[in-house]
């Protein structure tokens, strides 16, 4: 067969070519595929580099170390459960913050903004997002915790603080920094973050579901609470997890107003820390193996619970997308 | 009261809420900007960008921490940029749906989100403590780990989204799988590629977290990238935790500087964003 | 380069019966000679052992209804279904004699012989010189004045050139959508193929521009195998010189044009070229 035209490398002036391409877009795949590898490298490399550095302080305290509150660098004994603690409390505050506006935020958006307000609202809010965390962090230490600790905490204090069975969280004398202000802080930073993800989800719900609802006589926040966040559902907790993930491991903005204090206090008012600031503050500090070692201990179980947290946000918005998709 | 006369109340108090929340959230992004301005603008002259950060109680500047965080955010963004095109280039042309691509996907995905200090812990690990000093390629490095992910995303969404008429017509041409990419598919895609670069310029100029353990902060002048080099949050953080007045209003100076270009990055990044569907 | 002169007669045989007619014999070469092809969406076979011949310098027009596997049919032709998993031909396409459809072809090459215009206009993001350069430096590197000599050839025989001559670095987006279509044509024979498919090229466009087409397309035949898809019969009627009918996977009938529309031998042909389904 001497007519091979189109076999690969045949023709004298094509067929160099030929093999050149096939040997060009074998090169290009293995190119994307290499350092698409690498992000799987990243992510176990970050894993290993905290499990070798946490590794002394792991060795020397054990499974003591996520439920010991002592954390003192001259006698070099270290627990974890204070930062801990701080860490989901303060992004608990922040969700309690930062659901209801950012749904509140994402229903004015979906479903009664006028499309000339819609824009500008929208952009807004995005922009808030694009405020790096230092700047949430100086603003809560110089202006939001003076304000706040003259007036909204001592009016808390004399109110919540006053009821029974949940008074006590609320009591204390008022710092002006403290869990409470950094949970506040962060629950006004993670806002952009879950109301981009409901009006991303809000907007999959098909016109003729809602309309239906209307012509059945529905008011408009029956169609939200009754048709929309019901057909979003798992949407919705996707973008909560997704904005809690940001929360658990927010470091500079909490680190400013956090007040730094190694001790569970009695009330959310006091000082604290979490794993984050802990870091931040300490880590440049830090003396000593075990003490460094620790450190990384923290960031550590930071990396387990945010990868969890993040996760399970990835598979909600997974099963979201493959609904309005199919 | 009848039924219809409450559901209707309900409705009105419920959206009168979602209007105050709406309200409430634009009043942070103002309240913010405008302490911003009005503490910056106040630090902000001529010495910011000619002299370099000072001991308490002397004049001085930024401009040895406004070079670090130039120059520490253009490498990150040089070393970041191509592995994630070229990751989100796998993803979107050569993965379909096959295990490695749906790993990677996820993977990055939660890289996207992760806390930034844990990033800063892991290039210590890597880099700082091999090399047995904090450095300004550290820094970079740490802030490419997260430009990576950014432009992963990007990628991947911008080449889904063009059209596979145009690939088989560049195919149909006879023109290899590589060049369909290269020369058509990241032309179709390219306003979008480049917001996501911009955006994750923009990430990463106000990083704090991953710097303090990676290039830390220098108080003179450097340029010597195995060296400490200052850069701006790592300077701000300082700073503003200083009991000195002065060094404090160099903090909010530098915010405000940080904050206005990345406002502006933001911007010009949704600006082109727009272009490029109206183009399509 | 043709080596597979054949008599009509001799063609008749692999192709099936064909109708004695205005066509002469023995002026036809088979340019390519689609042999019990088969085609395969994962497990639904969407074309049923499909024979029919492709003559060079002539047009043959594929019609049928929606879903009778006429685009897939062309799709097989330059092998540009393999840019899709889980979707594979049996069968024999014969490309000057060999067969396209052997493990081992270089599909690149394929495709720069084998030219497709699909059903929209696809203009590359790029200026419109670009576009028609594309192809040519994909396999020629050309000094700048040959390369402009090119693309202008291109263009006249696209008749599109006096339309676009002033704004060549403008993008092909922004032209209309008949020059578009006529810029993929242009970008299609800029690449000198041997054969061009044309997948319902005109479905898009308003009536003038898919005279312009159908005139190009004339003109085009005295060089080219032309292959077109159409779902539009009057233009098969006026277009092609042979039209092969698909009904469900099946090719029912192929045959000189006028001869099918006049005297279709098949009563599915005659049902629905008369309008009774479809």
């Amino acid at each position: 067969m001497t007519d091979t035209a189109l076999q690969a490398g045949s023709r004298a002036s094509g067929g160099s070519q030929a093999k050149r391409q096939i040997v060009m877009d074998r090169a290009f795949q293995s190119a994307t595929a290499f350092f698409a590898f690498l992000v799987l490298v990243i992510l176990g490399g970050v894993f290993v580099s905290l499990v070798m550095g946490a590794l002394p302080a792991l060795s020397t305290f054990g499974f003591s170390f996520a439920y010991m509150q002592v954390w003192n660098p001259v006698t070099e004994k270290f627990g974890a459960l204070a930062p801990i603690y701080g860490t989901v409390m303060t992004a608990l505050i922040a969700m309690a913050v930062g659901i209801p506006i950012s749904f509140g935020i994402a229903v004015f958006l979906t479903e009664l903004a006028p499309p000339w307000l819609k824009g500008p609202v929208s952009t807004g809010i995005e922009l808030l997002a694009g405020i790096p965390s230092i700047i949430y962090g100086i603003w809560g230490l110089f202006v939001f915790a003076p304000i706040f600790q003259q007036t909204l905490q001592p009016f808390l204090i004399d109110t919540v603080g006053q009821l029974p069975l949940i008074g006590h969280i609320f009591a204390g004398p008022p710092y002006g920094i403290g869990i409470f202000t950094a949970g506040l802080i962060l629950g006004i930073m993670v806002l952009p973050f879950i109301t981009a993800i409901m009006r991303d989800v809000f907007e999959t719900v098909p016109p003729m579901v809602k309309e239906s609802a209307y012509g059945l006589g529905a008011t408009t926040w029956e169609v939200v609470w009754k048709v929309v966040l019901p057909y979003t559902r798992v949407g919705v907790i996707g973008g909560i997890m997704l904005g809690l993930g940001r929360a658990l491991g927010e470091t500079m903005a909490v680190t400013f107003v956090i007040g730094n204090a190694h001790r569970i206090g009695k009330t959310l008012m006091a000082p604290g820390t979490t794993i984050s600031a802990a870091i931040a503050n300490e880590f440049n500090e830090a003396v000593g193996e075990l003490y460094i070692s620790s450190l990384i201990a923290l960031g550590l179980i930071l990396f387990f619970i945010t990868f969890a947290v993040l996760a399970i946000a990835k598979i909600m918005l997974m099963r979201m997308q493959k609904r309005a998709g199919g | 009261m009848n039924l219809y006369a409450r559901r209707r109340l309900t409705s009105r108090i419920a959206l009168g809420f979602s209007m105050a929340a709406a309200a409430f959230g634009l009043f942070w992004l103002v309240a913010i900007l405008w302490t911003l301005f009005y503490n910056g603008l106040t630090a902000l002259g001529a010495d910011i960008f000619t002299l370099s950060t000072p001991p308490p109680g002397i004049a001085g500047g930024l401009l040895n921490a406004i070079y670090g965080s130039f120059i520490m955010t253009l490498l990150a963004t040089l070393i970041g940029t191509p592995i994630g095109i070229m990751a989100g280039t796998y993803l979107a042309e050569y993965s379909r749906g096959n295990v490695l691509g749906q790993t990677i996907r996820f993977i990055n995905d939660i890289l996207l989100s992760a806390p930034s200090i844990i990033i800063g812990l892991f290039i210590y690990g890597v880099m700082v403590v091999p090399m047995g000093h904090f450095s300004a390629w550290a820094g970079a490095v740490a802030l490419s780990v997260i430009v990576i992910p950014v432009v992963v995303r990007t990628t991947e969404d911008m080449l889904n989204l063009v059209p596979a008429s145009l690939r088989e017509a560049a195919a149909a041409l006879g023109a290899p799988r590589w060049k369909v990419i290269v020369l058509i598919a990241y032309r179709a895609a390219r306003s979008g590629m480049i917001t996501g670069v911009l955006l994750a310029v923009a990430r990463i100029s106000g990083e704090t977290a991953p710097l303090l353990f990676t290039s830390l902060s220098n108080q003179f002048w450097s340029t010597d990238m195995n060296a400490p080099m200052a850069n701006l949050p790592v300077v701000i953080f300082r700073f503003a935790l200083s009991p000195y007045q002065d060094w404090q209003d160099l903090a909010w100076a530098g915010a405000l500087l940080i904050t206005v270009t990345i406002l502006i990055i933001n911007i010009t990044a949704r600006m082109l964003a727009g272009l490029g569907s109206k183009g399509r | 380069m043709q080596k597979n002169v054949r008599s009509y007669v001799t063609t008749g045989a692999t192709a099936g019966a064909l109708p004695g007619s205005a066509v002469q014999a023995g002026e036809l070469t088979e340019k390519m000679s689609i042999r019990n092809v088969s085609f395969f969406y994962g497990q639904f076979e969407a074309l049923k052992s499909i024979s029919v011949p492709l003559y060079d310098r002539k047009v043959t027009a594929f019609i049928g209804p929606s879903g009778c596997g006429k685009s897939t049919l062309l799709r097989i032709l330059n092998r540009i279904y393999d840019l899709y998993p889980k979707q594979r031909a049996s069968g024999e396409v014969l490309l000057d004699g060999q067969n396209i459809l052997e493990p081992g072809i270089d599909l690149n090459l394929l495709r720069a012989k084998v030219g497709m215009v699909f059903q929209k206009p696809t203009p590359f993001p790029l200026t419109i010189y670009d576009n028609i350069a594309f192809g040519i430096r994909l396999y020629e590197r050309l000094p700048r004045d040959e390369m402009d000599g090119r693309v202008e050839q291109a263009l006249r025989r696209a008749a599109l050139w006096n339309e676009v001559k002033d704004k060549l670095n403008q993008s092909g987006l922004s032209l209309s959508g008949g020059q578009q279509q006529r810029l993929c044509i242009a970008r299609a024979i800029a690449v000198n193929p041997s054969v061009l498919l044309m997948d319902e090229p005109a479905s898009a466009l308003d009536p003038i521009s898919t005279s312009k087409i159908e005139e190009l397309i004339d003109e085009l035949k005295s060089e080219y195998c032309i292959c077109i898809v159409t779902h539009n019969m009057q233009q098969a009627a006026r277009a092609s010189d042979f039209t092969a009918f698909m009904y469900m996977g099946e090719l029912i009938e192929h045959g000189v044009t006028e001869d099918l529309f006049t005297t279709p031998k098949q009563k599915r042909t005659e049902e629905y070229i008369t309008g009774r389904f479809g």
